[in-house]
């Protein structure tokens, strides 16, 4: 039991949470105005070189982070021109997406940074101790030392959440999603509504990539994101996003290595799989119930006849 | 008259020279072309960029034409070195452990073509056109497990490794063998992050080691390197650590202890030199003094420096044997 309550454990957890949660609001962004971008993992990609380059050549986070948001919403502007203006398939557009993001991260990196011996690093950021809390006694040191990207994501889950369920806008937002037609009756853009979230959701999962080189590992290399965007993306789909999956799963992915230390008798491919596992039996409990935006995937055609 | 004369006099004369030059029935020899087939990324500072320095050393010293064709995955390999051969590349390597099966199969199957594969050591049976390169990784971390066990101050020790591969089974075991001998109060943490270039995974493994009092690192992953740093970095206790492949001292000067390096140049201009001497199969041992060494030992006393360095030459010289267990994890 005191395996399951370690501190160290729930700071690790906050650590590994925020890649995932803060793509998935900008998958749940995207999804809510009826768009499925499934090149989600690309644009992480993108976000982490971009984000890592731009911050060992400035040495400034702030502009890696706005770079990787950067890049992320040019990725999902293509996409929005694709399946909003021209109507393509949704899917096809964004699976080529994906493909060409992961060529274009290694492109990026190797014109930049070439073949070396020693891979050049940037210093990761550092922890911001929130005043106060950081010195409760116990939980203060672990859990309110954490980096500002930990912060934000907490932050931008409860904004989004409040956005998209306590707001007009929120709710113009979702009838995009839910019924395009009612939708554009009432005046509200359906097209400018989709191209804003879909580029707004595109930023964030870009932002979930740069977080990887900036906030974890210090550098970057092919393959970093590690099917973290696909994930993140099984959690928008079947939780129909509440945070506290993704609190759940990376909790799970982070007990995975302690319990990997303890229990020798298991094989390590079992451990190494028991996050997902679980998370698909919690995630098949709460998809019960849920409803995908009405219209996702439904390219909007005004002209077209109801 | 007299000029064209002349000129089929000497046309004559050129074409008997070459003649002479050329014994009879024997032509040419090909030209190197060597094409290497690499698993990952070149620009991963790493295993497949040493891989592919030493490539380009076989063009600067043999003059060989070279090509690559890198992140290449096993079932990608045997259509990938398939292209190469109707290329007219006539020495196929393969950097990794992974393509055993692809060689045996183009092996017989183009007994003209030279191929070059890399394991843990001999295996039998192999065809006369291959070269295998046995890399004995154990006898290397041996001596990083003697430099943890003298240099830990908790009696923790944290073993971070990727695959569950043979070889670092293992170099796992050469580390516990070393801490039974040199420390035996010595814990040792070891996990499988289940991926070589993780670096995420590999922070997460490496936090919760470093969590349970670790306070020296022995890596055994390649970009997951990274990750394990990092952790080390933000942890509040020093935390010392090891590497392999490349020194990787820059990434973090007050906490590197040692590297063990991997030199894939001479092996390899080796193997390519017979194979244009016609020697075209065989085996070639990389360990401790051939194509591995201990790089520069730092931020531990110079006494162990001393008696690191002491087992490392015993290793090379084979007067200290170590056992190669590959098949489990001993207790």
């Amino acid at each position: 039991m005191t395996l399951l309550f370690d501190p160290q454990l729930f700071r690790l957890t906050l650590i590994v949470m925020v890649p995932f949660l803060i793509a998935a609001l900008g998958e749940l962004l995207t999804e809510r105005a009826g768009v499925l971008n499934v090149a989600i993992e690309g644009i992480m990609v993108v976000g982490a070189v971009t984000g890592f380059l731009v911050t060992f050549s400035a040495h400034s986070y702030g502009w890696g982070l706005l770079a990787a948001m950067g890049a992320g919403a040019v990725i999902a502007a293509v996409l929005a021109y694709f399946c909003v203006t021209l109507r393509a398939s949704q899917l096809t557009v964004g699976l080529g997406l994906f493909v060409f993001c992961v060529g274009l991260g290694s492109l990026l990196y190797r014109i930049v940074i070439g073949v070396r011996l020693m891979a050049p690093q940037i210093r990761t950021l550092p922890p911001l101790p929130l005043p106060g809390l950081s010195s409760l006694p116990g939980v203060g040191p672990i859990l309110f030392t954490q980096n500002a990207l930990v912060y934000l994501a907490l932050l931008l889950t409860a904004a989004v959440s409040l956005f998209v369920f306590r707001t007009s806008w929120g709710l113009r937002l979702r009838a995009v999603g839910e019924n395009p037609r009612a939708a554009d009756v009432l005046g509200i853009g359906v097209f400018a509504s989709r191209y804003v979230f879909t580029i707004l959701g595109g930023a964030l999962i870009g932002l979930a990539g740069g977080y990887l080189p900036l906030g974890i590992t210090g550098t970057y290399s092919d393959g970093m994101v590690g099917g973290r965007g696909w994930i993140a993306l099984m959690l928008v789909i079947f939780g129909r996003w509440t945070p506290s999956l993704v609190l759940l799963f990376a909790y799970i992915e982070a007990l995975q290595f302690k319990v990997a230390l303890v229990a020798k008798a298991v094989p390590p491919q079992f451990l190494l799989m028991l996050p997902y596992v679980l998370a698909i039996l919690v995630l098949i409990k709460v998809y019960h119930g849920a409803a995908a935006p009405e219209a996702i995937m439904r390219p909007y055609d005004r002209e077209e006849r109801a | 008259m007299m000029r064209a004369l002349r000129m089929v006099t000497a046309l004559m004369v050129v074409t008997a020279l070459v003649a002479a030059a050329v014994p009879p029935g024997q032509a040419a020899p090909a030209k190197l072309r060597v094409a290497m087939i690499l698993p990952g990324t070149i620009q991963d500072a790493d295993f497949n960029a040493v891989g592919y320095v030493a490539l380009l050393e076989l063009k600067n010293t043999l003059g060989a034409d070279v090509a690559y064709s890198e992140q290449v995955a096993v079932a990608d390999a045997e259509r990938v070195a398939r292209e190469f051969i109707a290329s007219g590349f006539n020495v196929i390597a393969f950097h990794g452990g992974q393509f055993l099966t692809i060689v045996q199969k183009l092996g017989p199957a183009f007994p003209d073509v030279n191929f070059v594969m890399e394991s843990s050591g001999r295996i039998d049976g192999l065809p006369p056109n291959v070269w295998n390169m046995g890399r004995k990784f154990y006898q290397g971390f041996y001596t990083l497990g003697v430099l943890a066990a003298l240099a830990t101050q908790t009696n923790v020790i944290g073993y971070i490794s990727g695959v569950r591969l043979p070889d670092f089974v293992a170099s796992l075991n050469a580390v516990k063998f070393a801490l039974k001998e040199f420390n035996p109060r010595a814990e040792l943490l070891y996990t499988f992050v289940g991926d070589q270039n993780d670096p995420v995974r590999a922070r997460q493994a490496d936090e919760s080691v470093i969590a349970r009092n670790a306070d020296f690192i022995i890596i055994q992953v390649n970009l997951g390197a990274f990750g394990v740093i990092e952790a080390a970095k933000a942890s509040p206790r020093k935390v010392l650590w090891t590497t392999f492949y490349t020194d990787k001292y820059t990434l973090d000067q007050q906490r590197f202890a040692a590297s063990l390096l991997l030199d894939f140049t001479k092996p390899y201009r080796d193997v390519v030199a017979r194979i244009s001497r016609g020697q075209r199969g065989g085996y070639y041992e990389m360990r401790p003094g051939a194509g591995m060494s201990l790089g520069v030992i730092r931020n531990v006393s110079n006494e162990t420096k001393l008696r690191v360095l002491k087992v490392f030459n015993e290793v090379v010289g084979n007067t200290r044997r170590i056992d190669e267990i590959i098949d489990r994890i001993v207790d």
